[in-house]
């Protein structure tokens, strides 16, 4: 496959040749480098700004020029109140401790509901242990290829590199519908629970019941699948990981542009079991309709007509122009909306002034205006 | 394309005219003549009441221009609408996703109140007199600004799409949804006006041990997503405009991050901070979620862009070519996208991806954007294996499920754009498959 940015060169050797072309050279800027030379990182290509543009894009360059001075800076308690990560190497992680004891008391009032007992998740909730973590991390190269295949588990134990995102995710994300409510004491007996249902040892002692957890121990838990993870992007060499893997496309895959005959025989295909998944909210429709009339929702003015207009108006039998006869209506209105609105509000033949409703001049004006919508 | 959908549905057209002829026959000479618009000239069954009747909207007033003053779709259109199911959903909707209806869409803007809507303890709703963007961490200079003060700064508009990671994620082990909207509806895409990252930092003094940086909203989830300093520097944006309009609760109001073509989830809405850091925070949504698994065990981490893909649009399972006849001349029209460029080419193939044929692009073809394809094909009323392939300038290729499957396996739950196929049936009717040749 020819790549683009190897039009890039090509093209910019037109522009130095022929001028006229200068424009659409600046449309096609496309790069695989920054231009501090160093590779995209995400393994895709970058646009410069070349000729005042940026692919299609015109661009004001001034505006990267700097020299703002809006805002202002913040003061140490602003960043304290918002500063509230977590990092592996422990910044953000305060001072406090907690026991597997209170964290079970604490799970119980506070998380079972979703996580069900023992963290075994459900109703659409995260489970938080998948037995022993040592022995669920082997899981991880499991693939359910057949119906019967067991799945990989992917829990806080088994799956996740560090220990920190757990205290940091509890006490700014947990419990749903209450965040930001949990002490830090809490926080570290429910990461203490979690880490004992998990079976999982710091510094080779096994997490029991009596076990408390504070800073420095929670420092020290590793994590068993700390290793699994690919690029690697800790330490100063992590950005640049990450671009030699991305710019390998065999790390996650890429097509061929086969044409002809690009494989042998028939194609063989999987479908959908069953009827699928396929309880959606609303159902699919394609229909151009007007939507059905949901009840209980008022159209204004609708309750007072009911209440106080319909016995004359619901019919002609009373010599009053019938909801819903167009003919009739269309007689009313040709006297003029202020005179339909000024006879309403005074009264007109057998009808007084504002039917005999307290309303005030805006309100009956709504119950006009819905009869004659009902009449159109 | 009147005549088309007459020709293919006889007996109801026939049967609707009959019953329209009969109710005007029911009526007096008068309300006849009042109902026509060719009155007093006898209507015959072969007449379209749609045109020959008169029409409530054609003679009496509209609304008034004082109504509607923020304007809604027709509500003849009220199908059209993001929709959500069960199974992805989590915490009785507050951790949940609604699906873009993208076989309605038409080019490449979605409007704003069908833009796919993700959330992670609900949509927040925030006072924008009550909300800040700061900037610290490592830098010389940290920054407060009010709302007001973020949109002095020299905006930029750009389109992108933003798509989650996990669309079509529920389909690595096969087919699941009979429908577009459910199998691909988990992305949108929009004009964004913000201001570039890179125009606010020059003024702060980024220090060089700076390589990450943490962007987190302010809503309920707190939810933090760490993103290298060679993107922030690059394309990354802090957007407070969607499709000329302030950005709607549902995403992110009054401010996210736009990470252009990367997973949707890195751009954070609501947000609220910025604090950039030697190394990677490991966030929450960075561990058991937007990890993809590989079958050595081992997981691909901080998988940022969402690779070239594209999904034919129409027809689809939930517009199928049911209306057609034989011979009928069609447009096949799709969605390309990569987050990695922009779109180079489109392939179809008719019979699941044994043999290809190129489609034109059509209109604004522009970086991490939907890209419109097209390709005019005449309706033999055989079933066919219609599937499309995209390729980026960046010189990556949708690959085939099976190619995509040899590396990533089956449980990757993210990041699938393996090429899709539709099976369209002798009658037109459009199911959803995958071919693992």
């Amino acid at each position: 496959m020819f790549k683009s940015y190897h039009k890039v060169l090509l093209s910019t050797v037109l522009v130095v040749a022929a001028t006229s072309t200068a424009a659409y050279a600046g449309d096609k800027s496309v790069s695989d480098t920054y231009a501090n030379g160093k590779k995209v990182i995400d393994g895709g290509v970058t646009y410069p700004v070349a000729k005042g543009k940026t692919s299609s894009y015109h661009v004001n360059e001034k505006a990267s020029e700097g020299g703002f001075t809006l805002g202002r800076k913040p003061t140490d308690n602003e960043v304290k109140a918002w500063d509230i990560d977590v990092m592996p190497d422990g910044t953000g992680l305060p001072e406090g401790s907690g026991t597997v004891e209170d964290g079970d008391e604490i799970y119980e009032a506070k998380c079972a509901s979703c996580h069900f007992d023992f963290g075994t998740g459900g109703a659409g909730y995260p489970a938080l242990q998948g037995g022993n973590a040592v022995e669920g991390q082997k899981s991880l190269t499991n693939q359910r290829k057949g119906p019967d295949d067991d799945g990989p588990i992917r829990v806080f134990g088994t799956y996740w590199p560090q220990a920190s995102t757990m205290w940091w995710y509890i006490k700014t994300g947990m419990p749903h519908p209450a965040p930001m409510s949990l002490t830090d004491d809490e926080v570290y007996a429910l990461t203490a629970y979690i880490i004992s249902i998990n079976e999982l040892e710091i510094d080779g002692e096994e997490v029991d019941d009596e076990y408390e957890l504070n800073r420095e121990k929670l420092m020290k838990l590793v994590m068993p699948n700390k290793d699994g993870f690919e690029p690697v992007i800790d330490g100063p060499k992590g950005p640049d990981n990450t671009r030699a893997y991305f710019a390998d496309t065999k790390n996650y895959g890429n097509g061929t542009r086969c044409m002809k005959n690009c494989f042998d025989g028939e194609p063989v295909l999987a479908r959908i079991s069953g009827a699928g998944i396929s309880d959606y909210q609303p159902p699919i429709s394609n229909k151009k309709e007007l939507p059905p009339k949901k009840e209980g929702v008022e159209v204004p003015g609708e309750k007072t007509y009911k209440a106080s207009c319909a016995v004359c108006h619901a019919t002609d039998a009373m010599g009053a122009p019938a909801v819903g006869d167009k003919k009739a209506w269309e007689k009313v209105l040709a006297k003029g909306m202020d005179t339909v609105y000024a006879n309403a509000i005074n009264g007109l033949n057998g009808m007084p002034a504002k039917g005999g409703t307290t309303l005030d001049d805006a309100e009956l004006k709504v119950v006009v205006d819905y009869m004659i919508n009902q009449s159109k | 394309m009147t005549k088309i959908s007459k020709a293919s549905q006889p007996e109801v057209e026939q049967t609707s005219r009959r019953d329209f002829f009969r109710k005007t026959a029911a009526y007096s000479i008068s309300a006849l003549a009042a109902a026509s618009v060719l009155a007093p000239v006898k209507i015959n069954a072969e007449d379209d009441p749609a045109i020959v009747e008169e029409k409530k909207w054609g003679t009496t007033f509209g609304y008034p221009v004082t109504d509607n003053l923020y304007g809604m779709p027709s509500p003849y259109e009220h199908n059209v609408t993001r929709r959500y199911t069960k199974l992805l959903s989590s915490g009785n909707y507050y951790a949940s996703i609604a699906m873009c209806p993208i076989q309605d869409l038409s080019g490449i803007i979605t409007p704003n109140g069908l833009f796919f809507s993700r959330s992670h303890g609900g949509v927040a709703e925030i006072d924008p007199n009550e909300h800040r963007l700061m900037i610290h961490g490592l830098v010389e200079k940290p920054l407060v600004l009010t709302m007001d003060e973020l949109k002095k700064y020299p905006s930029v508009s750009r389109i992108h799409f933003i798509e989650c990671p996990a669309n079509g994620g529920p389909e690595w082990r096969g087919p699941q949804f009979p429908s577009l909207q459910f199998a691909k509806g988990m992305m949108s895409c929009a004009e964004w006006t913000g201001v570039y990252i890179k125009d606010i930092i020059k003024d702060l003094g980024l220090k060089k041990e700076a390589l990450w940086m943490l962007a987190e909203g302010m809503d309920n989830s707190h939810m933090g997503r760490t993103v290298p300093v060679d993107k922030v520097l690059d394309d990354a944006m802090i957007v407070w405009g969607q499709n000329g309009e302030a950005l709607r609760p549902e995403q992110g109001y009054p401010i996210r991050l736009l990470v252009p073509g990367w997973e949707g989830n890195l751009s954070v809405k609501w947000l609220g901070r910025l604090e950039f850091a030697a190394e990677p925070f490991y966030a929450k949504e960075e561990t058991a979620k937007y990890t993809a698994l590989k079958p050595s065990g081992k997981a691909i981490q901080h998988f940022y862009a969402n690779e070239v893909n594209s999904v034919i649009t129409s027809p689809c399972p939930d517009k199928p070519w049911t209306d057609l006849k034989k011979g009928d001349v069609v447009e096949i029209e799709g969605l390309a996208w990569s987050g990695m460029g922009t779109v180079e080419g489109v392939d179809i193939s008719f019979d699941g991806g044994k043999n290809w044929t190129e489609a034109s692009l059509k209109g604004l073809v522009l970086p991490k954007a939907w890209t419109r394809f097209s390709y005019i094909y005449k309706y033999e009323g055989k079933p066919l294996l219609l599937s499309s392939r995209a390729r980026d300038d960046g010189g990556h290729i949708q690959p085939s499920v099976k190619e995509e499957r040899d590396v990533m396996g089956v449980e990757s739950v993210y990041h699938r754009n393996g090429i899709a196929t539709w099976e369209v049936t002798e009658k037109g009717e459009v199911i959803n498959v995958q071919v693992l040749s």
